[in-house]
């Protein structure tokens, strides 16, 4: 009976141990064995794996947000990495934009980023300047390749001197939408490139009136911010700790319209816009209920492929657009602080930049390619809306004006804020000018309790 | 495990003091050995953290650089500054308050039905306990979420019946119910508490009641609920402690931002976000603890109540 007990009590050890052990496949505590599930469990509680036989295994982690076909092709970059150096092993861990910074934050407290990390604009302030990534500024021509890279796009990660983000790529705003959708429903074959905030809205009253969306309404902080710039203001001051722009009209004018477009269902209600987030498929676009989605460049490609027609492309409303619109490093790969591979990481992402024949395989989805030899040898092999994004690009390139200095600390509460009262003003609980006054009350006040 | 037999044998039977003495700090190192696991990780995982949080509830801290001291500041802010900390106070109240009694009722009454002898009634049991296992799980929160969707199946159901479909997730209040009927689909461990409870009655009081000619309503209100009623204030307290202490649901049915309009800002969820949204952390031990003092009080006012309507066979008589 004891013996039995004792047998059971023993499983039951084995068990929790393997249970650990499969929760922190991810981590770095995961065993070296390999990356699969069949793996870990075959090597069971013996810790380490065998492993290969090469010299000093790495085990890398890296972490991006994204959708599914942008997991999907990064992690066959990955396989090819691997593939090239077999002494290298990537463990993936990716997320949706909202869960991909909820699960960043706590990593980093704990001092257990992964090595590599898909950085944004908006957060490279706050992780780089608490000394959680690493001055990438002495890999430059060492372990990271950038012969074929310019300096100026090198510098979009740049903040006091320090280069905290590689730049993957080119990005920008615009307007995509389905031309036939256009005819149908809003009666036109095109959207004039000149067009103005007061076209948009006429346009947006003509497809609700045949029940179908225009738009999916804007990332707030982003378009608000282009808008604020068309302006000759910013979302965020640049020097001091509080908003960038003095008159609240401009935020009663900009939300108010759209906050119209949603009233007279041009526009889904945040309702609905919330129970879609991150999910690409159920986009309205992609169904068919909706003519065009405000969004970034580099995501034009996954929406292009699931919508029922071929997508068009269109800068955004004006007036003054060109002072609006704006090139921006579409993301980053940093390295963290507690990584104890950079050499590594700085390779990998070297190779990510690169390797032609992996940006094959990215297809542009993280921005246009920063080295001029990729952008060159991908030329031929670019498909038709690959070739659209290059242009846009290159058209913005000229029709545009310089990137204003990275969000502050504090920019989460401000977005939070923003979100939040743009919320209450789709809605119609609040009036446009007690959602700007509120936004501004609860911007001021997280950006100066950052400050502390 | 022989050798274990063995020692325990040698000092009944053995000659020495000295040997005894030997062996029982010998067996109180075992013991503690045994103990230590709980020990180290009560430690480690438990007080510690709950000391550290304490003194983090008087600093700023941004989880990246070293506390600073602000003395009462993160509470003055909490109690006079943060719209939103009372809003996610209303919203959790409404949550407990309108969710705890639903779900013990729930639970009761499903206990009731069970507790009549039935050759299924283990299957039953079974079943109506398994919502409260997966309960708790982000799949249950994901289904959750899709069945009150725009497109989901209760606007579904509610459309066949000629109703008018509900935007679970325009209004607040709506959200907030969607939620609350969440929790009250997991009754299952308060149901089998009273199930318990429900066969420790015995069957001669309502023998005695039928001969008196009770009926089945009497017979609940003047037996069944009086001699339930200390299992009722275990289960309430243990559900209200536990239903302040809320945070998955909300946070997966709302994608981690409490939407509609702070509709499902629970307090937890609201603790989260300062804590890992905004890096207040200092802030989000304050609120942690003023969660712990205002559960603690809203228990021992519950226990105060039970003088009033627990009836205690034992002491009664």
């Amino acid at each position: 009976m004891k013996r039995l007990l004792m047998i059971i009590l023993a499983c039951t050890l084995v068990f929790a141990l393997a249970a650990c052990g499969g929760n922190n496949g991810p981590s770095p505590a995961a065993n070296n064995g390999g990356s699969n599930a069949s793996n870990n469990q075959g090597d069971g509680g013996q810790g380490n794996g065998t492993g290969e036989q090469e010299p000093d295994p790495v085990t890398l982690r890296m972490a991006w947000w994204g959708g599914q076909p942008r997991h999907d092709y990064t992690l066959k970059v990955i396989e090819m990495y691997e593939a090239a150096n077999p002494h290298v092993n990537i463990e993936a861990e990716y997320a949706s934009w909202d869960d991909y910074w909820q699960k960043l934050a706590p990593q980093a407290a704990a001092n257990e980023m992964p090595d590599i990390i898909q950085m944004d604009l908006s957060y490279l302030t706050q992780y780089a300047e608490k000394g959680q990534l690493e001055d990438l500024t002495s890999y430059l021509g060492e372990q990271i390749d950038v012969t074929n890279i310019s300096e100026n796009a090198i510098s979009g990660g740049k903040l006091d001197e320090a280069i905290y983000g590689f730049n993957l790529g080119v990005n920008t705003i615009q307007f995509q939408y389905n031309p036939e959708l256009l005819k149908s429903a809003a009666g036109v074959d095109a959207i004039d490139p000149n067009w103005t905030w007061d076209d948009y809205a006429e346009l947006s009253k003509q497809a609700a009136a045949n029940g179908v969306y225009f738009d999916t309404g804007v990332k707030e902080d982003v378009f608000f911010h282009y808008y604020l710039r068309s302006h000759g203001h910013s979302l965020y001051h640049p020097t001091e700790p509080k908003l960038g722009y003095e008159d609240d009209a401009l935020f009663v004018d900009f939300f108010g319209r759209l906050a119209a477009n949603v009233q007279a269902g041009g526009t889904p209600t945040p309702d609905i816009r919330n129970q879609l987030a991150g999910n690409i498929e159920d986009d309205p676009v992609v169904k068919g209920e909706a003519i065009g989605i405000f969004q970034w460049t580099n995501q034009f490609v996954a929406v292009n492929n699931l919508a029922p027609a071929e997508l068009e492309m269109q800068p955004l409303p004006g007036p003054d657009a060109e002072e609006g619109l704006y090139l921006k490093p579409s993301m980053f790969f940093s390295v963290s602080k507690n990584s104890e591979h950079k050499d590594e990481a700085a390779q990998f992402i070297s190779f990510f930049v690169n390797d032609v024949e992996a940006n094959k395989l990215i297809n542009g989805d993280r921005g246009v390619p920063v080295s001029s030899a990729v952008k060159e040898a991908l030329k031929d092999s670019l498909s038709p809306e690959q070739a659209k994004i290059f242009d846009f690009i290159a058209w913005a390139e000229n029709n545009s004006s310089p990137l204003s200095p990275p969000d502050p600390l504090g920019s989460a509460g401000v977005m939070d804020a923003l979100k939040s009262w743009v919320e209450k003003l789709d809605f119609g609980n609040v009036t446009a000018e007690e959602a700007a006054a509120g936004f501004r009350a609860d911007a001021e006040k997280a950006l100066e309790r950052a400050q502390n | 495990m022989h050798t274990e037999t063995i020692k325990k044998r040698v000092p009944r039977f053995g000659s020495g003091r000295r040997l005894r003495s030997q062996l029982t700090l010998k067996d109180h190192l075992t013991g503690y050995a045994f103990i230590s696991p709980f020990v180290l990780g009560f430690l480690m995982f438990t007080l510690i953290p709950i000391g550290a949080s304490f003194y983090l509830s008087f600093t700023d801290y941004d989880l990246f650089t070293t506390p600073a001291w602000v003395g009462l500041d993160n509470f003055t802010e909490m109690f006079t500054g943060d719209q939103r900390y009372w809003n996610s106070v209303k919203v959790t109240f409404i949550y407990v308050f309108a969710g705890v009694p639903l779900r013990l009722a729930f639970a009761l009454f499903i206990a009731m039905m069970l507790n009549n002898a039935s050759k299924l009634i283990g299957v039953y049991r079974t079943t109506f306990y398994l919502p409260s296992i997966i309960g708790g799980s982000v799949a249950v929160a994901i289904m959750w979420r899709n069945l009150f969707g725009n497109e989901g199946a209760v606007n579904a159901i509610l459309t066949t019946m000629g109703l008018e479909p509900v935007g679970w997730f325009a209004d607040p209040l709506a959200a907030l119910w969607m939620l609350i009927f969440l929790s009250v689909w997991q009754f299952g461990s308060s149901m089998l508490i009273f199930l318990a409870g429900l066969k420790n009655i015995p069957q001669s009081y309502y023998e005695a009641a039928n001969v008196d000619g009770a009926n089945a309503v009497q017979r609940f209100f003047k037996i069944t609920l009086p001699l339930l009623s200390p299992i009722i204030l275990f289960n309430a307290v243990m559900q209200t402690i536990a239903a302040f202490q809320t945070f998955v649901p909300a946070y997966i049915i709302s994608k981690g931002e409490g939407t509609p309009m702070d509709g499902t800002l629970l307090y937890s969820l609201y603790l989260f976000r300062q804590a890992f949204v905004f890096f207040e952390m200092g802030y989000a031990a304050a609120m942690a603890w003023v969660i712990l003092v205002a559960i603690a009080i809203i228990t021992a006012l519950l226990f105060l109540s039970s003088r009033y309507w627990v009836h205690y066979e034992s002491k009664g008589g």
